[in-house]
C-alpha cells in the first residue's frame, strides 16, 4: 500500500471509496472544493494497481486567526484494507500538512455515536478529545460527537520529523464518517 | 453622441434598477422596472429592456419566455452590447457555450473594452478550451486592469497553457517582484510553486531548482519543495542530492512507495542482493513501516533469500491477524516460484499450527495464539482460490468458518470462490450472508449488491442499496444523486445480459450525464483558483477533465451503450408484440 498526497485526478476514485464505504456521500464537485482550495490536506492509499483503498478528505475551518483548525470531512478505508493501521497513517499526514501550510492549532471531526471502531481510533490512536454531542447532527437523525486534536506536537516537531511520539498505538479497525 | 435608443432619464433610472435587481437577484421587482418602461408605448420595444426583461424571467425559471424577450430585444437593438451581452449569458445558462462565446464577440465589437464581458468571455473560452481566444481575452484584461492581481494570474497562465513557458515565467517574474508585497502567505507560496511549475514544464530542471532554492524558505508547502527538488536532482543526475532529498522524504512519510524507487534511483542500485540490503536498512530505521518489508519481498531473488523473507512477513501477519494479508501479496503471485514458496510455507504452518500450535516444528518457537490457524486458513483459501483450485479453495475457507463462525470476511471469501467458479447464485448468497452479520457496514452492503448485480438480480440489489441511501426517495433515485457510478454501470451491464435493452441504455446514459455534470463542475474553478492561487492544483483539474471520459466507468458504460444500440440496430425491436399464429392446421 503506498501513501501519498491527493491529486485532482484522484478525487473521482476517492469519491468511489467513499460511496462504497460510508453512509455519507458528497457529489463530486465538492471533492473538487476540497482539492483545489486546500490541496495539500487530502491524502489516499492506493495499491499496487493504483486503485484507491483509503483516503482522508480535509479542510480548513478559516473562522478568524486565532481559531485557525483543520477539519477531517471524510476518512474511509475498504474493510478489505483494515488493520494496516492506514487510517492513522493517512489522519497524520493530512495533520502535519494543516500545520505546516496553514498553521493549524487543531483539528476537528465529527463520528457517528454508535460507531464505536472510530471513536476508539480517534480517542486511543490519534489523541483526540471528544468536545460535545450534536444533536441529530446526521441526516438520519443519529447524535455525532464533535471531536479534536491538538496539533502543537505537530507545530513543535515542525522541522525534525514527527514520528515517533504519534506512532500507531493500536491497529484499529475503521471506517468512519466525520 | 449618445445612441438612438438612449432612454430618457426618469426610464433610464428605472433601466438601471432593472440592472440591480438582477445583480441582487430581486427578479420580481425587476420585472416590475421592465413593465413601467414597456408599458409606455413609446418604449414598448426598447431593446435593452426587453433583454434584461428576458434575462429576468429566466433567472425565474420561465425559459421559453425568457428567449422570446431577449431575442426581440436583439433584434430591436443589434448594435447594443448590452443586448448581446443579455443574449450571452441566456445561452451560457443553457450551457450552449459556443453560442455565448459568439455573442460576448458581438458585444465586444461594440463595446471593445467592457471589463465584465471580457471576464465572461474568457471564462467561456477556458471552459471550451479556446486556449488562444482565451490568451487574446486575457491580453486585453490585463492591458485594461493592469493593477489587478488576477489580470496577472490570467495573463500568465493563457501563455502557459499554450506552452509558451517563456513568457509564462517573465509574466509571473514581473508579477511577483512588483505585485506582490505583503506578508509571505499561502497564497504567495502557491503562486511561487506554480511559477516553478512552469519552469519545470518548460524541461529546464537546473533552472527550476534554482527557483525552488532561491524562494523555499517563503514556500509553506515543505513537501512540494522535496519533492520536486527530489525530481529536479534525479533528472539533473544530482544523485547524492537527491538522495539526501529522498531519504528526508522518506522520514516524513515511510509508506510512500514512490520514494523508495526514487532513492533506488539515486543510489543507482540494479542488482536484486543490493536492493534487498537496501531495504533492510530502511525495514530497521522504520520498524513499523509496512512498505520497506513489502516491498523487499518484490525485489527479492525466489530463492533462497525470497523463504526466508517471505516467512517473516507471513508470520508476523497471521500471528498479528491482518486480514488483508493475501491481497497485500497476491501481486508477488505473477512469479510462480514465488506463489509456490508462499504455498509451502502456508502448508506447513496449518500442519503445525494444527499440531503445536507453532508455524514450524523447532522446538524452540512460542506458541501461537489460537487465531493464527484461523488466518493461515484463511490465507489458503484465498491462495487456492487465486489458482482456480475450488475444491481446495472450499475446503481451507470451510475450516476457517468451522473454527470461527463470526468472522465476515470469510463469508465473503466463500462468496467470491464460487464467483469465481462460475455460480453467481451461490455468490452472493454468501455475501448476504456476510451482509446480515454486520449491516451497518456499507463496504460489505456493497459488495452484496454488485453480487447481485452479477447474478442479475437488479431489484434485490436495488433493496440492499437502499440500506444505506436517503430514506422516502428511491434507492436508484439518491444512487444517481450522490453519482454512484460504480452501481450504475454494473447494473447497465446486468441489463444487457438481461436483454432488457432499454433499462440498459438509461443506466448508461445516467453515467454519461455524471461525466457531463463533472465537467460542468469546473466552471466555477476557473475564477476560483485564481482568487485562492492554488494554480498547481488547478491546471491539475483542467488536465483531468481533458481526459475525463477515459475513466474506466465512462468506457464500460460506453461500452455498454455501443453494443446495445449495434444490437438494436442489426435487429431492431418489433413494434407490436410478438404472437404466435393461431395453429390453423
Amino acid at each position: 500500500m503506498n501513501i501519498r498526497c491527493a491529486r485532482p485526478s484522484d478525487l473521482m476514485n476517492m469519491q468511489h471509496c467513499n460511496l462504497l464505504c460510508l453512509p455519507e456521500n458528497y457529489q463530486m464537485k465538492y471533492y473538487f472544493y476540497h482539492g483545489l482550495s486546500w490541496p495539500q490536506l487530502s491524502y489516499v492509499a492506493e495499491d499496487e494497481k493504483g486503485h484507491i483503498v483509503g483516503y482522508v478528505l480535509a479542510k480548513m475551518e478559516e473562522d478568524g486567526e486565532d481559531n485557525r483548525h483543520g477539519h477531517i470531512t471524510s476518512l474511509a478505508v475498504k474493510r478489505s484494507h483494515r488493520r494496516l493501521g492506514l487510517a492513522q497513517k493517512l489522519m497524520n499526514q493530512a495533520s502535519l500538512a494543516m500545520v505546516e501550510c496553514f498553521q493549524a492549532k487543531y483539528v476537528s471531526l465529527h463520528v457517528r455515536k454508535s460507531n464505536r471502531a472510530a471513536l476508539n481510533l480517534y480517542t486511543n490512536s490519534l489523541g483526540f478529545k471528544i468536545l460535545e454531542i450534536e444533536p441529530k447532527y446526521y441526516a438520519d437523525g443519529e447524535d455525532a460527537y464533535s471531536m479534536m486534536r491538538d496539533l502543537s506536537a505537530f507545530a513543535a516537531d515542525n522541522k525534525s520529523e514527527q514520528s515517533e511520539n504519534l506512532e500507531i498505538k493500536s491497529e484499529s479497525a475503521i471506517v468512519s464518517q466525520c | 453622441m449618445p445612441p438612438s435608443n438612449s432612454l430618457p432619464p426618469k426610464e433610464n433610472a428605472l433601466f438601471k434598477r432593472i440592472l440591480r435587481c438582477y445583480e441582487h437577484k430581486q427578479y420580481k421587482n425587476g420585472l416590475k422596472f421592465a413593465k413601467q418602461i414597456l408599458s409606455n408605448p413609446k418604449f414598448a420595444e426598447h431593446g435593452e429592456t426587453l433583454a434584461m426583461k428576458g434575462l429576468t424571467l429566466n433567472c425565474l425559471g420561465r425559459k421559453e419566455e425568457a428567449y422570446d424577450y431577449v431575442r426581440r430585444g436583439l433584434r430591436n437593438d443589434l448594435k447594443s452590447p448590452v443586448c448581446w451581452h443579455v443574449y450571452g449569458l441566456l445561452q451560457r445558462s443553457d450551457k450552449k457555450y459556443d453560442e455565448a462565446i459568439k455573442c460576448y464577440r458581438n458585444a465586444l465589437k461594440w463595446e471593445k473594452e467592457n471589463i465584465q464581458i471580457l471576464r465572461d468571455l474568457s471564462l467561456l473560452q477556458i471552459q471550451m478550451r479556446d486556449l488562444e481566444g482565451y490568451k487574446d481575452t486575457r491580453y486585453q484584461l490585463f492591458m485594461l486592469r493592469p493593477t489587478q492581481r488576477a489580470s496577472w494570474i490570467g495573463f500568465a497562465m493563457s501563455y502557459h497553457l499554450l506552452g509558451d513557458y517563456e513568457m509564462a515565467n517573465s509574466i509571473l517574474d514581473a508579477f511577483r517582484t512588483n505585485q506582490m508585497k505583503g506578508p509571505y502567505d499561502y497564497e504567495h507560496s502557491e503562486l511561487l510553486l506554480y511559477q516553478n511549475m512552469v519552469l519545470a514544464e518548460s524541461g529546464q530542471y537546473e533552472r527550476a531548482l534554482q527557483h525552488l532554492q532561491k524562494f523555499q524558505s517563503q514556500i509553506l508547502d515543505k513537501l512540494s519543495v522535496k519533492e520536486t527538488s527530489g525530481e529536479y536532482y534525479l533528472k539533473l543526475k544530482r544523485f547524492k542530492e537527491a538522495e539526501g532529498v529522498y531519504e528526508d522524504l522518506l522520514k516524513r512519510n515511510p509508506e510512500n512507495v514512490m520514494y523508495y524507487h526514487k532513492l533506488i534511483e539515486a543510489k543507482q542500485l540494479s542488482d536484486a542482493d543490493e536492493k534487498v540490503a537496501f531495504f533492510d536498512v530502511y525495514k530497521k530505521e522504520f520498524p513499523k513501516a509496512i512498505a520497506p518489508r513489502r516491498l523487499q519481498l518484490t525485489e527479492a531473488q525466489a530463492q533462497p533469500v525470497f523463504e526466508r523473507l517471505v516467512d517473516q512477513y507471513l508470520r508476523q501477519g497471521l500471528h498479528k491477524g491482518v486480514p488483508p494479508l493475501f491481497v497485500d501479496l497476491r501481486s508477488l503471485y505473477a512469479d510462480q516460484s514465488k506463489a509456490e514458496t508462499i504455498e509451502k510455507l502456508i502448508l506447513q504452518y496449518i500442519e503445525n499450527l494444527s499440531k503445536s500450535c507453532t508455524f514450524s516444528s523447532e522446538p524452540d518457537e512460542g506458541k501461537q495464539p489460537a487465531s493464527a490457524l484461523l488466518w493461515a486458513y484463511y490465507y489458503a483459501a484465498q491462495h487456492f482460490d487465486y489458482k482456480k483450485d475450488t475444491d481446495r479453495a472450499l475446503h481451507y475457507i470451510d475450516a476457517a468458518i468451522e473454527h470461527t463462525p463470526t468472522l465476515i470476511e470469510l463469508f465473503i471469501v466463500k462468496g467470491r470462490i464460487y464467483k469465481h467458479a462460475g455460480d453467481p447464485v451461490l455468490a452472493y448468497k454468501w455475501l448476504e450472508e456476510a451482509q446480515s452479520m454486520d449491516t451497518a457496514d456499507r463496504y460489505v452492503n456493497s459488495k452484496c449488491a454488485r453480487y447481485m448485480l452479477r447474478a442479475g438480480h437488479v431489484k434485490r440489489a436495488e433493496e440492499m442499496c437502499a440500506k444505506f441511501t436517503r430514506e422516502g426517495v428511491p434507492a436508484t433515485e439518491n444512487l444517481n444523486e450522490m453519482q454512484c457510478m460504480w452501481f450504475q454501470t454494473e447494473a447497465a451491464a446486468t441489463y444487457q445480459r438481461l436483454q432488457q435493452w432499454g433499462e440498459a441504455l438509461k443506466k448508461a446514459h445516467e453515467v454519461d450525464r455524471h461525466f457531463s455534470e463533472i465537467m460542468e463542475d469546473q466552471f466555477d474553478f476557473h475564477s476560483y483558483c485564481m482568487r485562492k492561487m492554488t494554480l498547481r492544483s488547478y491546471v491539475g483539474l483542467l488536465r483531468l477533465e481533458d481526459v475525463l471520459r477515459s475513466h474506466p466507468f465512462y468506457f464500460r458504460c460506453a461500452r455498454v451503450a455501443i453494443q446495445v444500440y449495434l444490437r438494436l440496430y442489426t435487429q431492431p425491436l418489433q413494434d407490436i408484440p410478438q404472437t404466435t399464429e393461431p395453429d390453423t392446421g
